[in-house]
C-alpha cells in the first residue's frame, strides 16, 4: 500500500500528453496584448498549435511564422527572422509585442535570434522612429522540457525585455495563475476584487472567450498590455498559483526588483483555495470577505451531496498538466475519490521532489502510482489488464480514446478539452470550479450508470 | 485586367503577383497567379509543413499502419486529432501517434538507437500491427540520421514486419505539396511492386487520391461494387499498406487529388503503363461524368448508366430542393488547392451557387491553370492567402458562406459570416452524390442560420416591427 513514484521506461512515446515547448510559448504569447508571436521553423510549428487553440477555444488567434525553407535549414534563417518581424511591424500598426519563438530546427541550426533582434530594433526604429516595439527572444527547442516549460519560457523571456527597470510602486499584486482557462481568470479577478486587492493576471485571457458583436469587431486576444508588466516590477508582492507555469517570473521579478514573491499550491479543490485566500489576505492584509465564506459554503453543500454516496472509494486516474494533475488528485481526495493513477508528462526530474507529491505519498493509504514523463499508452496498456480496475478518468481531449473504447466515464479538464462544448468558460480553480468539477464528474459518472445499466435506478429517487 | 495589389498588401508589394482578378476575354497564360513559391516570413500564411503534407495527408490515412515520427513530441502531437477518415477497422489511424520523443542527447549524439528501441518497442506493445511508416522531422533530418538504415535493420530482425520510410522534414519545399510528393515517389520506388494482389474481377483499378474524409471512398466503394470494379488500392483512403504494394497490377488508375497524389499516377504510367483517368468525385455531374469515363475505359457503359440512373432518382429531387434555395448564394472557398478546382464549377451548375473568391495554400500553377478556366469572371484567384487579405477579399465580395478550415473559421464568425469545414466536411461525405445532397444540405443550413440575423442586431437601436408587434 502506498504511493509509489516511476517513470515511463519505454524510448518511445505511444499517444502523448503534451505538445512540445513553441506550442507552449505560443500559449503564453497570444495572452498578450498588440502582440503576435512570430515562430521560427517550419510552417507546421504555427500552423497546427493555431488550429489547436482554435479546438480548444473555438477561437482565431493570431500567430505567425518564418516560414523556414530549405535554403534557411542550409544557410541559416536570419533574413527571414528580420523579414518576418518587420512584416508584421509594417502591416500591423498596433503591434507592440512580438515574441520570436524558436523550434527545434532553428536551434540545430543554431541561429542567432539576440543578433537578429537588435538588426530589427534598429531597422524598427529608424522607419518608425515613434513606435516602440519590443522585440522578444524565447528560446524553445522542441527537444526540451515540452509546452508547459515553454509557456513558462515565454512569459519569463517577455517579462526580461519589457520589465527592464523599477516602477513606481503600483499598489498591485502580480497573480501568476499559470496555463489556465478564461473561466479561471475571470474567478481569479472576481475573488481578487472580493478581497479588494488590485491584481494583474499574467497573462489575462478572459477574452479568449469573445463575443460575436453588431459592428463586427474582433476581440479574441490577450488583454496583458506592455504597460501591465513594466507596472509588474513596482508591484507590492508577486503570487504564483502554478509551480511550472509562470512560478519562474515571479522569481525574476524578486531577483531584479526585490518584488516579494509567493507560491502556493495550485488552487484546486476546497482546501487549496483556502490556502490561496489566506495567502492573499496574509501578503495584503485584507480579510476575506463573507461572499467568499458563503461561495465555500455552496460548493462544500453541492459536493457533500456527491462524495460519500457516489465518489467514495472510485478508482481515478488523472493526466494533464502537472499542475493541475497534482491539483486534482488532492481535490479527489477530498471529495472521497480515490486517485490511483496520475500521469504527468514531460522529462522534468524535479516532479519526483514535488513537496505536493512527497505529501501524497505520506498521506494515501492505498495503492497509487505517480508516472513521469509519461504518454497516454501508460493508462491504455493498464486497462487492458482486465483486473485494473478503474472508475473514472480526468484529463483532457487527447485521451478521450481510452475512455470511449474502455467504457470507463470520463470528465474532461485541463488543455484540450476540444470534445465538450463550452469548458472553457468555467473555473476548475476557485471553491466554484471545486464545485463544477465535482459536479461535471457526478453527471459523466450518472450519464454512464444509464448507458450501461447500472444501477440507474439509484438515481429514481436522489 | 493587371494582378491584384491590396491595400494590406502595400508593403509587402510581391504579393501582386499572387492575387488575380478574372475578367471574361483574358487568357490565363498572360495572368496566371506565382504559386508554390516560398512563403513571405510573417505573413500569417495559412500554410503547414511538408511533413504534414506527408504524414498528416497521405500515411497517415491507413488503417493497418503505425506512424512512427522520429522528432520532438511536437510533430506528432500535432498532426494528431486534427482529421476526419475514418476506417472500417474502428479508427485504428485516428486513435494513436507515435514519437520518438527526441531529446537534447540525441540531438547531440544521434537519434538512430532511440528510433530502432522506438519501432521495436511499437511492434511489442502492438503485436497485431505488422506494419509502420517512419517519417524524418526536422531536427533529424538536420543531424542525418539515417532512418532507412534503421527500418532496414529492424525488418531484418523482424521478418514479419515491412516499413516505409519518408524523409520529408518540415522544412522542406514550401507548403505541405513538397511532402505529397516525397511520399508518393518513395512509395512506388521502394514498395510498389513488392506484394502480388489477389485479382477477383475483370476489371480493376486503383483509386489515387481521396482520404476518406467522413467517409467518402467507403460511399464510392459502394459504386464501384455495384460496377463490380474491383479497387486493388485506395491511396489512401481507408487504405492498408499492403494493397499499396500491389498497386502495379491495376488496370487503370483513377485520380481524384491530382494535386496531392497525381505523381504516383503518372510513376505507374510511366512503369507500368497504367493508363491515369481524372475525375472529380464531388458533384452531380462531375461524377455522372467520372463514372461515364471510367465504364467507357473497361466497356460496361450500361452498368454505369444504370449506376447513375438509380443514383439520380434517389437523390436529384434532394439536390433540387437544395438548388432553388441557394440560387445566387455567393460562396468563397479557402481550402488548399484541388478542392478550388473541383467544387466551383460543381456548386455552379449543380447548386446555382456563385464562388467569389478562392485561395489556395499549397497549389500549383496546373492548378490555377484548372480553375481559372472553370470559375468565373469577377471571381478572385489568390494563391498562399493570408489573415488581412481575407479581411480585405472578404470586404470586396462580401461571401454568404466561405469553405475552409475551423480556426479560419472562427475568424469569420465574427463578421457574422457561416463556414462550412472545407477540409473535413461539417456532415459529410461529400464525394458521390449523395454526398453532394450533405454538401448542399450543410451549405443551406450554414446561410440560413438565424443566429447570424441576430447577430447583427444592436439591441440599443429600435426593435423590428415584428418583434415589437408580438410584445404589444
Amino acid at each position: 500500500m502506498g504511493c509509489e513514484i516511476t517513470s515511463r521506461d519505454r524510448a518511445g512515446i505511444i499517444n502523448p500528453m503534451y505538445d512540445c515547448q513553441p506550442a507552449g510559448a505560443q500559449y503564453a504569447g497570444i495572452g498578450m496584448k498588440d502582440c503576435i508571436p512570430l515562430v521560427h521553423g517550419g510552417q507546421g510549428c504555427t500552423m497546427f498549435v493555431r488550429l489547436l487553440f482554435a479546438q480548444h477555444f473555438k477561437e482565431n488567434f493570431d500567430i505567425a511564422s518564418t516560414s523556414l525553407h530549405e535554403e534557411s535549414a542550409v544557410f541559416g534563417g536570419h533574413a527571414r527572422m528580420q523579414d518576418g518581424v518587420m512584416a508584421l511591424v509594417r502591416r500591423y500598426p498596433h503591434l507592440r509585442i512580438i515574441q520570436i519563438i524558436t523550434t527545434c530546427s532553428t536551434e540545430v541550426i543554431g541561429d542567432d535570434v539576440e543578433g537578429s533582434i537588435n538588426v530589427c530594433n534598429k531597422m524598427i526604429k529608424e522607419e518608425f522612429p515613434d513606435r516602440e516595439v519590443y522585440v522578444v527572444p524565447v528560446h524553445t527547442p522542441s527537444f526540451k522540457s515540452s509546452q508547459v516549460g515553454g509557456y513558462s519560457e515565454c512569459v519569463l523571456s517577455t517579462f526580461k525585455t519589457i520589465a527592464k527597470k523599477k516602477a513606481e510602486p503600483s499598489g498591485k499584486l502580480n497573480l501568476f495563475p499559470g496555463w489556465v482557462n478564461p473561466g479561471d481568470v475571470t474567478l481569479l479577478k472576481r475573488y481578487a476584487a472580493a478581497m479588494d486587492v488590485d491584481a494583474s493576471i499574467f497573462m489575462d485571457t478572459e477574452d479568449f472567450d469573445s463575443p460575436m458583436l453588431p459592428d463586427k469587431s474582433i476581440h479574441t486576444h490577450g488583454r496583458t498590455t506592455v504597460e501591465d508588466i513594466r507596472a509588474s516590477s513596482g508591484a507590492f508582492a508577486s503570487l504564483a498559483l502554478a509551480r511550472y507555469e509562470g512560478a519562474s517570473t515571479g522569481e525574476f521579478l524578486r531577483d531584479e526588483f526585490e518584488v516579494p514573491h509567493h507560491l502556493v499550491s495550485t488552487p484546486y479543490g476546497i482546501a487549496n483555495t483556502d490556502a490561496m485566500l489566506r495567502k492573499i489576505s496574509e501578503i495584503t492584509g485584507k480579510p476575506i470577505p463573507e461572499s467568499l465564506v458563503k461561495e465555500r459554503g455552496i460548493a462544500l453543500d453541492a459536493l457533500q451531496d456527491l462524495a460519500h454516496m457516489f465518489f467514495a472509494d472510485k478508482r481515478v486516474a488523472i493526466f494533464g498538466h502537472p499542475d493541475l494533475v497534482i491539483g486534482l488528485s488532492e481535490f479527489c481526495i477530498e471529495v472521497e475519490l480515490k486517485p490511483v493513477l496520475l500521469l504527468l508528462g514531460d522529462d522534468n526530474t524535479k516532479y519526483k521532489r514535488d513537496p505536493r507529491i512527497l505529501a501524497l505519498k505520506d498521506k494515501v493509504n492505498w495503492d497509487m502510482e505517480v508516472v513521469c514523463n509519461a504518454d497516454l499508452w501508460e493508462l491504455e496498456k493498464r486497462l487492458k489488464d482486465p483486473d485494473y480496475k478503474l472508475d473514472l478518468i480526468l484529463g483532457h481531449s487527447k485521451g478521450r480514446y481510452v475512455a470511449i473504447d474502455h467504457k470507463i466515464p470520463m470528465a474532461r479538464v485541463g488543455f484540450p478539452t476540444f470534445d465538450r462544448a463550452g469548458l472553457y468558460r468555467q473555473p476548475t480553480m476557485g471553491y466554484q470550479g471545486a464545485m463544477l468539477l465535482g459536479e461535471a464528474i457526478a453527471n459523466a459518472m450518472f450519464a454512464h450508470m444509464e448507458y450501461t445499466h447500472d444501477r440507474e435506478w439509484i438515481l429514481n429517487t436522489w | 485586367m493587371p494582378m491584384v495589389l491590396l491595400e494590406c498588401d502595400k508593403d509587402i508589394p510581391e504579393r501582386q503577383q499572387h492575387i488575380y482578378l478574372k475578367v471574361d476575354g483574358e487568357d490565363s497564360r498572360d495572368y496566371l497567379p506565382v504559386s508554390n513559391a516560398s512563403t513571405i516570413p510573417g505573413t500569417l500564411s495559412e500554410r503547414g509543413c511538408a511533413f504534414c503534407g506527408a504524414k498528416l495527408v497521405i500515411g497517415g490515412v491507413l488503417k493497418d499502419t503505425i506512424q512512427m515520427i522520429h522528432g520532438p513530441i511536437g510533430c506528432a502531437y500535432d498532426t494528431w486529432h486534427t482529421k476526419r477518415y475514418p476506417t472500417d477497422n474502428g479508427h485504428f489511424n485516428m486513435k494513436y501517434v507515435w514519437s520518438t520523443d527526441m531529446k537534447e542527447s540525441h540531438i547531440v549524439f544521434g537519434g538512430e538507437k532511440r528510433l530502432e528501441k522506438s519501432i521495436n518497442e511499437a511492434f511489442d506493445e502492438m503485436p497485431d500491427v505488422k506494419r509502420m511508416f517512419v517519417y524524418t522531422t526536422c531536427p533529424t533530418a538536420l543531424i542525418g540520421d539515417d532512418i532507412k538504415a534503421v527500418a532496414k535493420k529492424v525488418m531484418s530482425e523482424r521478418p514479419e514486419v515491412d516499413i516505409f520510410t519518408c524523409e520529408c522534414p518540415g522544412f522542406a519545399g514550401v507548403s505541405q505539396s513538397k511532402g505529397h510528393h516525397v511520399l508518393n515517389i518513395g512509395w512506388i520506388n521502394e514498395k510498389v511492386g513488392s506484394l502480388e494482389p489477389e485479382i477477383t474481377s475483370d476489371y480493376t483499378m486503383n483509386f489515387i487520391g481521396d482520404f476518406n474524409i467522413q467517409g467518402d471512398t467507403q460511399l464510392l466503394q459502394t459504386y464501384w461494387d455495384k460496377l463490380g470494379i474491383q479497387v486493388i488500392a485506395h491511396f489512401t483512403g481507408n487504405g492498408t499498406y499492403d494493397a499499396l504494394r500491389g498497386m502495379h497490377r491495376a488496370q487503370l488508375n483513377v485520380v481524384n487529388c491530382a494535386r496531392s497524389s497525381g505523381y504516383i499516377a503518372n510513376e505507374l504510367k510511366k512503369r507500368y503503363g497504367i493508363p491515369r483517368l481524372d475525375i472529380d468525385s464531388w458533384g452531380f455531374s462531375y461524377m455522372a461524368e467520372g463514372i461515364r469515363k471510367i465504364c467507357a475505359f473497361f466497356g460496361i457503359e450500361d452498368r454505369g448508366e444504370a449506376l447513375i440512373a438509380d443514383e439520380y432518382e434517389k437523390w436529384k429531387g434532394k439536390l433540387d430542393w437544395y438548388k432553388e434555395r441557394l440560387q445566387g448564394t455567393k460562396m468563397a472557398i479557402w481550402t488548399g488547392g484541388p478542392r478550388l478546382w473541383h467544387w466551383t464549377k460543381s456548386v455552379e451548375d449543380d447548386l446555382g451557387i456563385q464562388v467569389v473568391a478562392m485561395s489556395s495554400k499549397f497549389g500549383h500553377q496546373e492548378d490555377f491553370e484548372k480553375v481559372i478556366a472553370r470559375g468565373q469572371s469577377g471571381t478572385y484567384y489568390i494563391d498562399d492567402g493570408n489573415e488581412l487579405e481575407f479581411f480585405e477579399i472578404i470586404e470586396k465580395v462580401k461571401p454568404d458562406v466561405i469553405f475552409t478550415g475551423p480556426r479560419v473559421g472562427e475568424l469569420v464568425k465574427k463578421l457574422h459570416i457561416p463556414y462550412v469545414n472545407g477540409h473535413g466536411y461539417h456532415n459529410g461525405p461529400y464525394m458521390g452524390f449523395e454526398g453532394f445532397v450533405n454538401l448542399a444540405r450543410d451549405t443551406y443550413n450554414a446561410v440560413h442560420n438565424p443566429l447570424l440575423k441576430l447577430a447583427g442586431t444592436d439591441i440599443r437601436g429600435t426593435a423590428p416591427a415584428a418583434f415589437k408587434e408580438a410584445a404589444e
